[in-house]
């Protein structure tokens, strides 16, 4: 198992029911780097993170996680690609009513057996506590290990959240907007950590992002999505502003859909 | 032990924990326990032999009288239960009502009682709100009422909430039997019976949505001059009519289901032809109307939910 | 996502009538099938009025709820009977126990049938099956079990606890488990509606963050979904227990004695005073399970 995971998209479409989510994208994104992918909402960005994540099947084309196409793999196999894939989602996805400890142990279920997977959560051992709270003091809320999820603050649940992805000893991390809902200061804190921690252990990094301020402090390189095709793929450094207006420039219809 | 181990275990120790809710699981684990050990349940019993014999003659029974001891035929089936329907059992002994009328009471005998136990229980919702049975109900904090003034609202407040607590602990049947032996036989007893046990229900779910409301609305109305009585009859009745129909269907399903069995008791409807049947050993007649009663719970469970939906969306 | 301009364009613009001409008309019909209901019962109010001796009885029943009966009257009973107080609590005794067992059967079968009768366990993302037999199972097997769950649910639930008892009774005689099972079979079917509702309608956020995660299927309805719908699942199984205990002292009516066969007993004896004594215990156990019950929701919620 590589320390880190490459992602190879060659000319990949992915439909729902109204229209091509992602038309024709290629992509290649090698072990250990950290793209930031920008554009706006709808243009394709949560698709193209859920493919990464194998929980998407493309119509056409290949998506490949460390050099295999995901149409080739068989559930149990898929299931094995996501156990070693963190998410980091914007809404965070927690079990409010559970432990902080429980959320986080969540995240090696994809490894365990059902009963295994049934007694960790319920009574999580000395070890596996241990190394719960080693990742949570990491991304700085380790007094909060036997907390109650929902009485912790947005931020706190977001670090829960990560430390859940972290938890999976994962070779990737793939973030969704996961600074949409917080505070600018905490929104750089995130966006710090998520990438100290990828670069010191050597992970690949995807995050979908708003703020490009953020991305081009954080992010050596940028992929620019818009209706479900590339139309950046650079170093942050080769991009100019009149670039990014392009990509985020309404048409007169999505003009109209915005002022009902 | 690692620092680290340390630290993990004093973590353990301090997490915040729920007495009431550790309390509750053993609770609920031992009521259990116990009551599976202290019903002493005869198993051997009920698959004894008489029981056998008992069940098998049940379901040589149920069969329609013309194909007993004949292969089972849907059509004489059918023709039975149409008749049944329309014109019930008209014997020398005893007569049981057509389907259609033990339909007919038993579905009005559920409507009767819902709307008086609407009525009754939107009526003491207010007495029994905190919001509405204080002295100062609304008023800006400065104008305070006398001590016999708040001690008496007080009273009324308790006194509402005792009552209907009483009225919906005591189940429908036991109120149906009393007022049976106060009021004698008709449709009273089952009706007020039923639209007692559901006023208290409602009363409480009516009163939770009063509270509920919004109180700067009806400050603002009461300084505006409007009297206790007004607030509630045009800003809070208004305003809390959707929850307030929302609970009234919601209880006249069970109100349906319970109406099924009340006349039992010898009300004549669904529940007294079924009773009637199975005393004369009539278990055919018996099962005609158990499918009526489902039949009319189904029907209500539709009715119920096509008029909460209609309201959710209005 | 991808979305449609024009529709959201559209959305904007109520189509709804003013909802006060919905709720008035579904006022005007509850008034019309009211006034229906009392003319299709012939109730009149002379019925209600009741006659002197009557009356008299009424005055003589409420004039105990204070003064309930603490013990029988001398030479009431034969000597080594247990005193009222014992009978009364023998009685909430085998209540109890009828509506905790029969609970802690619902809540199996509701539990069982809930989860085959809610649509998050086989709906979901299809991408796991592969196989031309996964694929079979997922579109046509699952469907049918969901339906035929549907199906006898709703068939447990339309037949009232009594007439099971009353069924039992007829097919088997009198048998204290069939007491049990009488209520069990309509309470577990309510339970399997409500639960399979309160799983369909829990956030899946938190499931399909495990799936990305590589939880298999039973996993993340075990450990995604599950936990979230726990704490409503157990305080509407709590306020069933309620129900449960009033169903239980009932089927003391026809043999069973449990609180209502009490009820019954000293009521045709005219001892009001006792009968009195057995609806106090009865309010007193169901205030109990009340009060635990709203208790509980409270720690839930916050």
């Amino acid at each position: 198992m590589p320390k880190s995971a490459a992602f190879d998209l060659d000319d990949v479409s992915v439909h729902f029911g109204n229209g091509p989510a992602l038309h024709k994208v290629s992509l290649s994104i090698a072990p250990g780097e950290a793209v930031a992918f920008v554009g706006p909402s709808g243009a394709g960005k949560t698709t193209l993170l859920r493919l990464l994540n194998a929980t998407l099947r493309p119509a056409g084309g290949c998506a490949a996680v460390d050099g295999r196409c995901l149409g080739e793999h068989t559930s149990a196999e898929l299931r094995a690609v996501r156990a070693r894939i963190g998410f980091v989602h914007q809404d965070l996805s927690l079990v409010p009513n559970l432990r902080v400890v429980q959320n986080v142990v969540a995240g090696r279920l994809g490894r365990m057996g059902l009963f295994a997977s049934l007694r960790a959560m319920a009574l999580p051992s000395h070890a596996e506590a241990e190394r719960v709270h080693a990742i949570l003091e990491r991304v700085g809320i380790g007094e909060k290990l036997y907390e109650r999820t929902d009485t912790l603050s947005g931020g706190q649940q977001q670090r829960v959240a990560i430390a859940r992805a972290l938890y999976q000893e994962p070779t990737a991390i793939l973030a969704d907007e996961p600074v949409s809902s917080v505070d600018p200061a905490r929104a750089r804190d995130t966006v710090a950590l998520l990438t100290r921690i990828s670069r010191e252990e050597g992970l690949t990094l995807c995050m979908s992002i708003h703020n490009l301020e953020l991305a081009r402090e954080f992010f050596p390189r940028v992929v620019g999505l818009r209706r479900g095709q590339v139309m950046i793929d650079a170093a942050f450094a080769d991009i100019d502003d009149a670039q990014f207006n392009k990509l985020y420039e309404l048409t007169d219809n999505e003009l109209l859909a915005d002022g009902a | 032990m690692t620092a680290r181990a340390t630290t993990v275990h004093a973590l353990h120790a301090a997490r915040p924990r729920s007495r009431f809710l550790r309390f509750s699981a053993v609770g609920v684990a031992a009521l259990v326990t116990w009551a599976w050990w202290a019903g002493r349940f005869d198993v051997a019993d009920l698959f004894s032999a008489r029981r056998e014999a008992n069940l098998m003659r049940f379901l040589e029974d149920v069969r329609p009288p013309a194909l007993y001891g004949k292969p089972w035929d849907w059509g004489v089936a059918l023709d039975w239960a149409a008749t049944m329907f329309t014109s019930g059992h008209q014997g020398a002994a005893f007569e049981l009502p057509s389907g259609w009328e033990a339909l007919r009471i038993t579905l009005a005998m559920s409507i009767a009682a819902i709307v008086l136990a609407g009525l009754v229980g939107l009526v003491a919702a207010f007495p029994a709100a905190r919001t509405f049975a204080t002295a100062d109900a609304f008023l800006p904090g400065s104008e305070r009422s006398s001590v016999a003034r708040r001690r008496a609202w007080t009273a009324l407040l308790i006194g509402t909430r005792g009552a209907l607590l009483f009225v919906r602990s005591i189940p429908e049947y036991i109120w149906a039997y009393l007022l049976i032996g106060m009021l004698g036989i008709s449709a009273w007893p089952a009706v007020v019976a039923l639209a007692l046990h559901n006023a208290g229900t409602l009363g409480k779910l009516d009163a939770e949505t009063v509270e509920n409301l919004s109180p700067r609305a009806l400050r603002a109305l009461r300084g505006a001059g409007a009297s206790r009585e007004q607030i509630a009859a045009f800003a809070a009745i208004p305003s809390a009519l959707s929850r307030f129909l929302l609970y009234f269907f919601y209880r006249w399903e069970t109100c349906v289901r319970e109406a099924t069995v009340l006349g039992m008791l010898g009300i004549v409807s669904l529940g007294y032809a079924l009773n009637e049947a199975r005393i004369r050993g009539r278990y055919h007649d018996m099962l005609f109307y158990v499918l009526m009663g489902a039949l009319l719970v189904l029907i209500g469970d539709l009715v119920s939910a096509i008029a909460r939906r209609a309201i959710r969306k209005a | 996502m991808a979305r449609s301009p024009v529709m959201r364009a559209t959305l904007a613009i109520p189509r709804r009538p003013p909802p006060i001409r919905a709720r008035g008309s579904v006022l005007l019909a509850i008034l019309g099938l009211g006034v229906w209901a009392f003319l299709a019962l012939d109730l009149t109010w002379a019925q209600v009025i009741p006659t002197a001796a009557g009356l008299r009885q009424i005055g003589e029943f409420f004039s105990y709820a204070l003064r309930p009966a603490l013990s029988y009257q001398p030479g009431e009973v034969p000597d080594g009977s247990p005193s009222l107080l014992v009978q009364a609590l023998l009685s909430a005794r085998l209540t109890l126990i009828f509506a905790v067992t029969a609970m802690s059967l619902s809540v199996v079968i509701g539990g069982v049938l809930g989860f085959l009768g809610s649509t998050a366990w086989w709906s979901g993302d299809a991408s796991g099956s592969r196989t031309a037999i996964g694929r079979y199972a997922r579109r046509t097997v699952a469907p049918a079990i969901y339906a035929t769950t549907r199906v006898v649910i709703t068939l447990m639930r339309s037949v009232h606890e009594l007439i099971w008892a009353v069924l039992f009774l007829a097919a088997l005689g009198l048998n204290d488990l069939s007491a049990v099972i009488a209520i069990a079979i309509p309470f577990g079917g309510t339970l399997a509606k409500i639960f399979s509702e309160m799983i369909d309608e829990a956030p899946r956020d938190a499931a399909d963050a495990l799936r990305g995660a590589g939880a298999s299927g039973a996993q993340v309805f075990c450990l995604g979904l599950l936990p979230r719908a726990l704490p409503d699942m157990s305080a509407y199984a709590l306020y069933r227990l309620e129900c449960a205990l009033r169903s239980s002292a009932i089927l003391g009516f026809f043999g069973w004695e449990t609180l209502g066969y009490f009820v019954k007993q000293e009521w045709e004896n005219a001892d009001y005073d006792q009968v009195w004594t057995y609806l106090y215990t009865l309010l007193l156990l169901v205030v109990l399970v009340e009060w635990w019950s709203s208790g509980l929701r409270r720690r839930f919620v916050a």
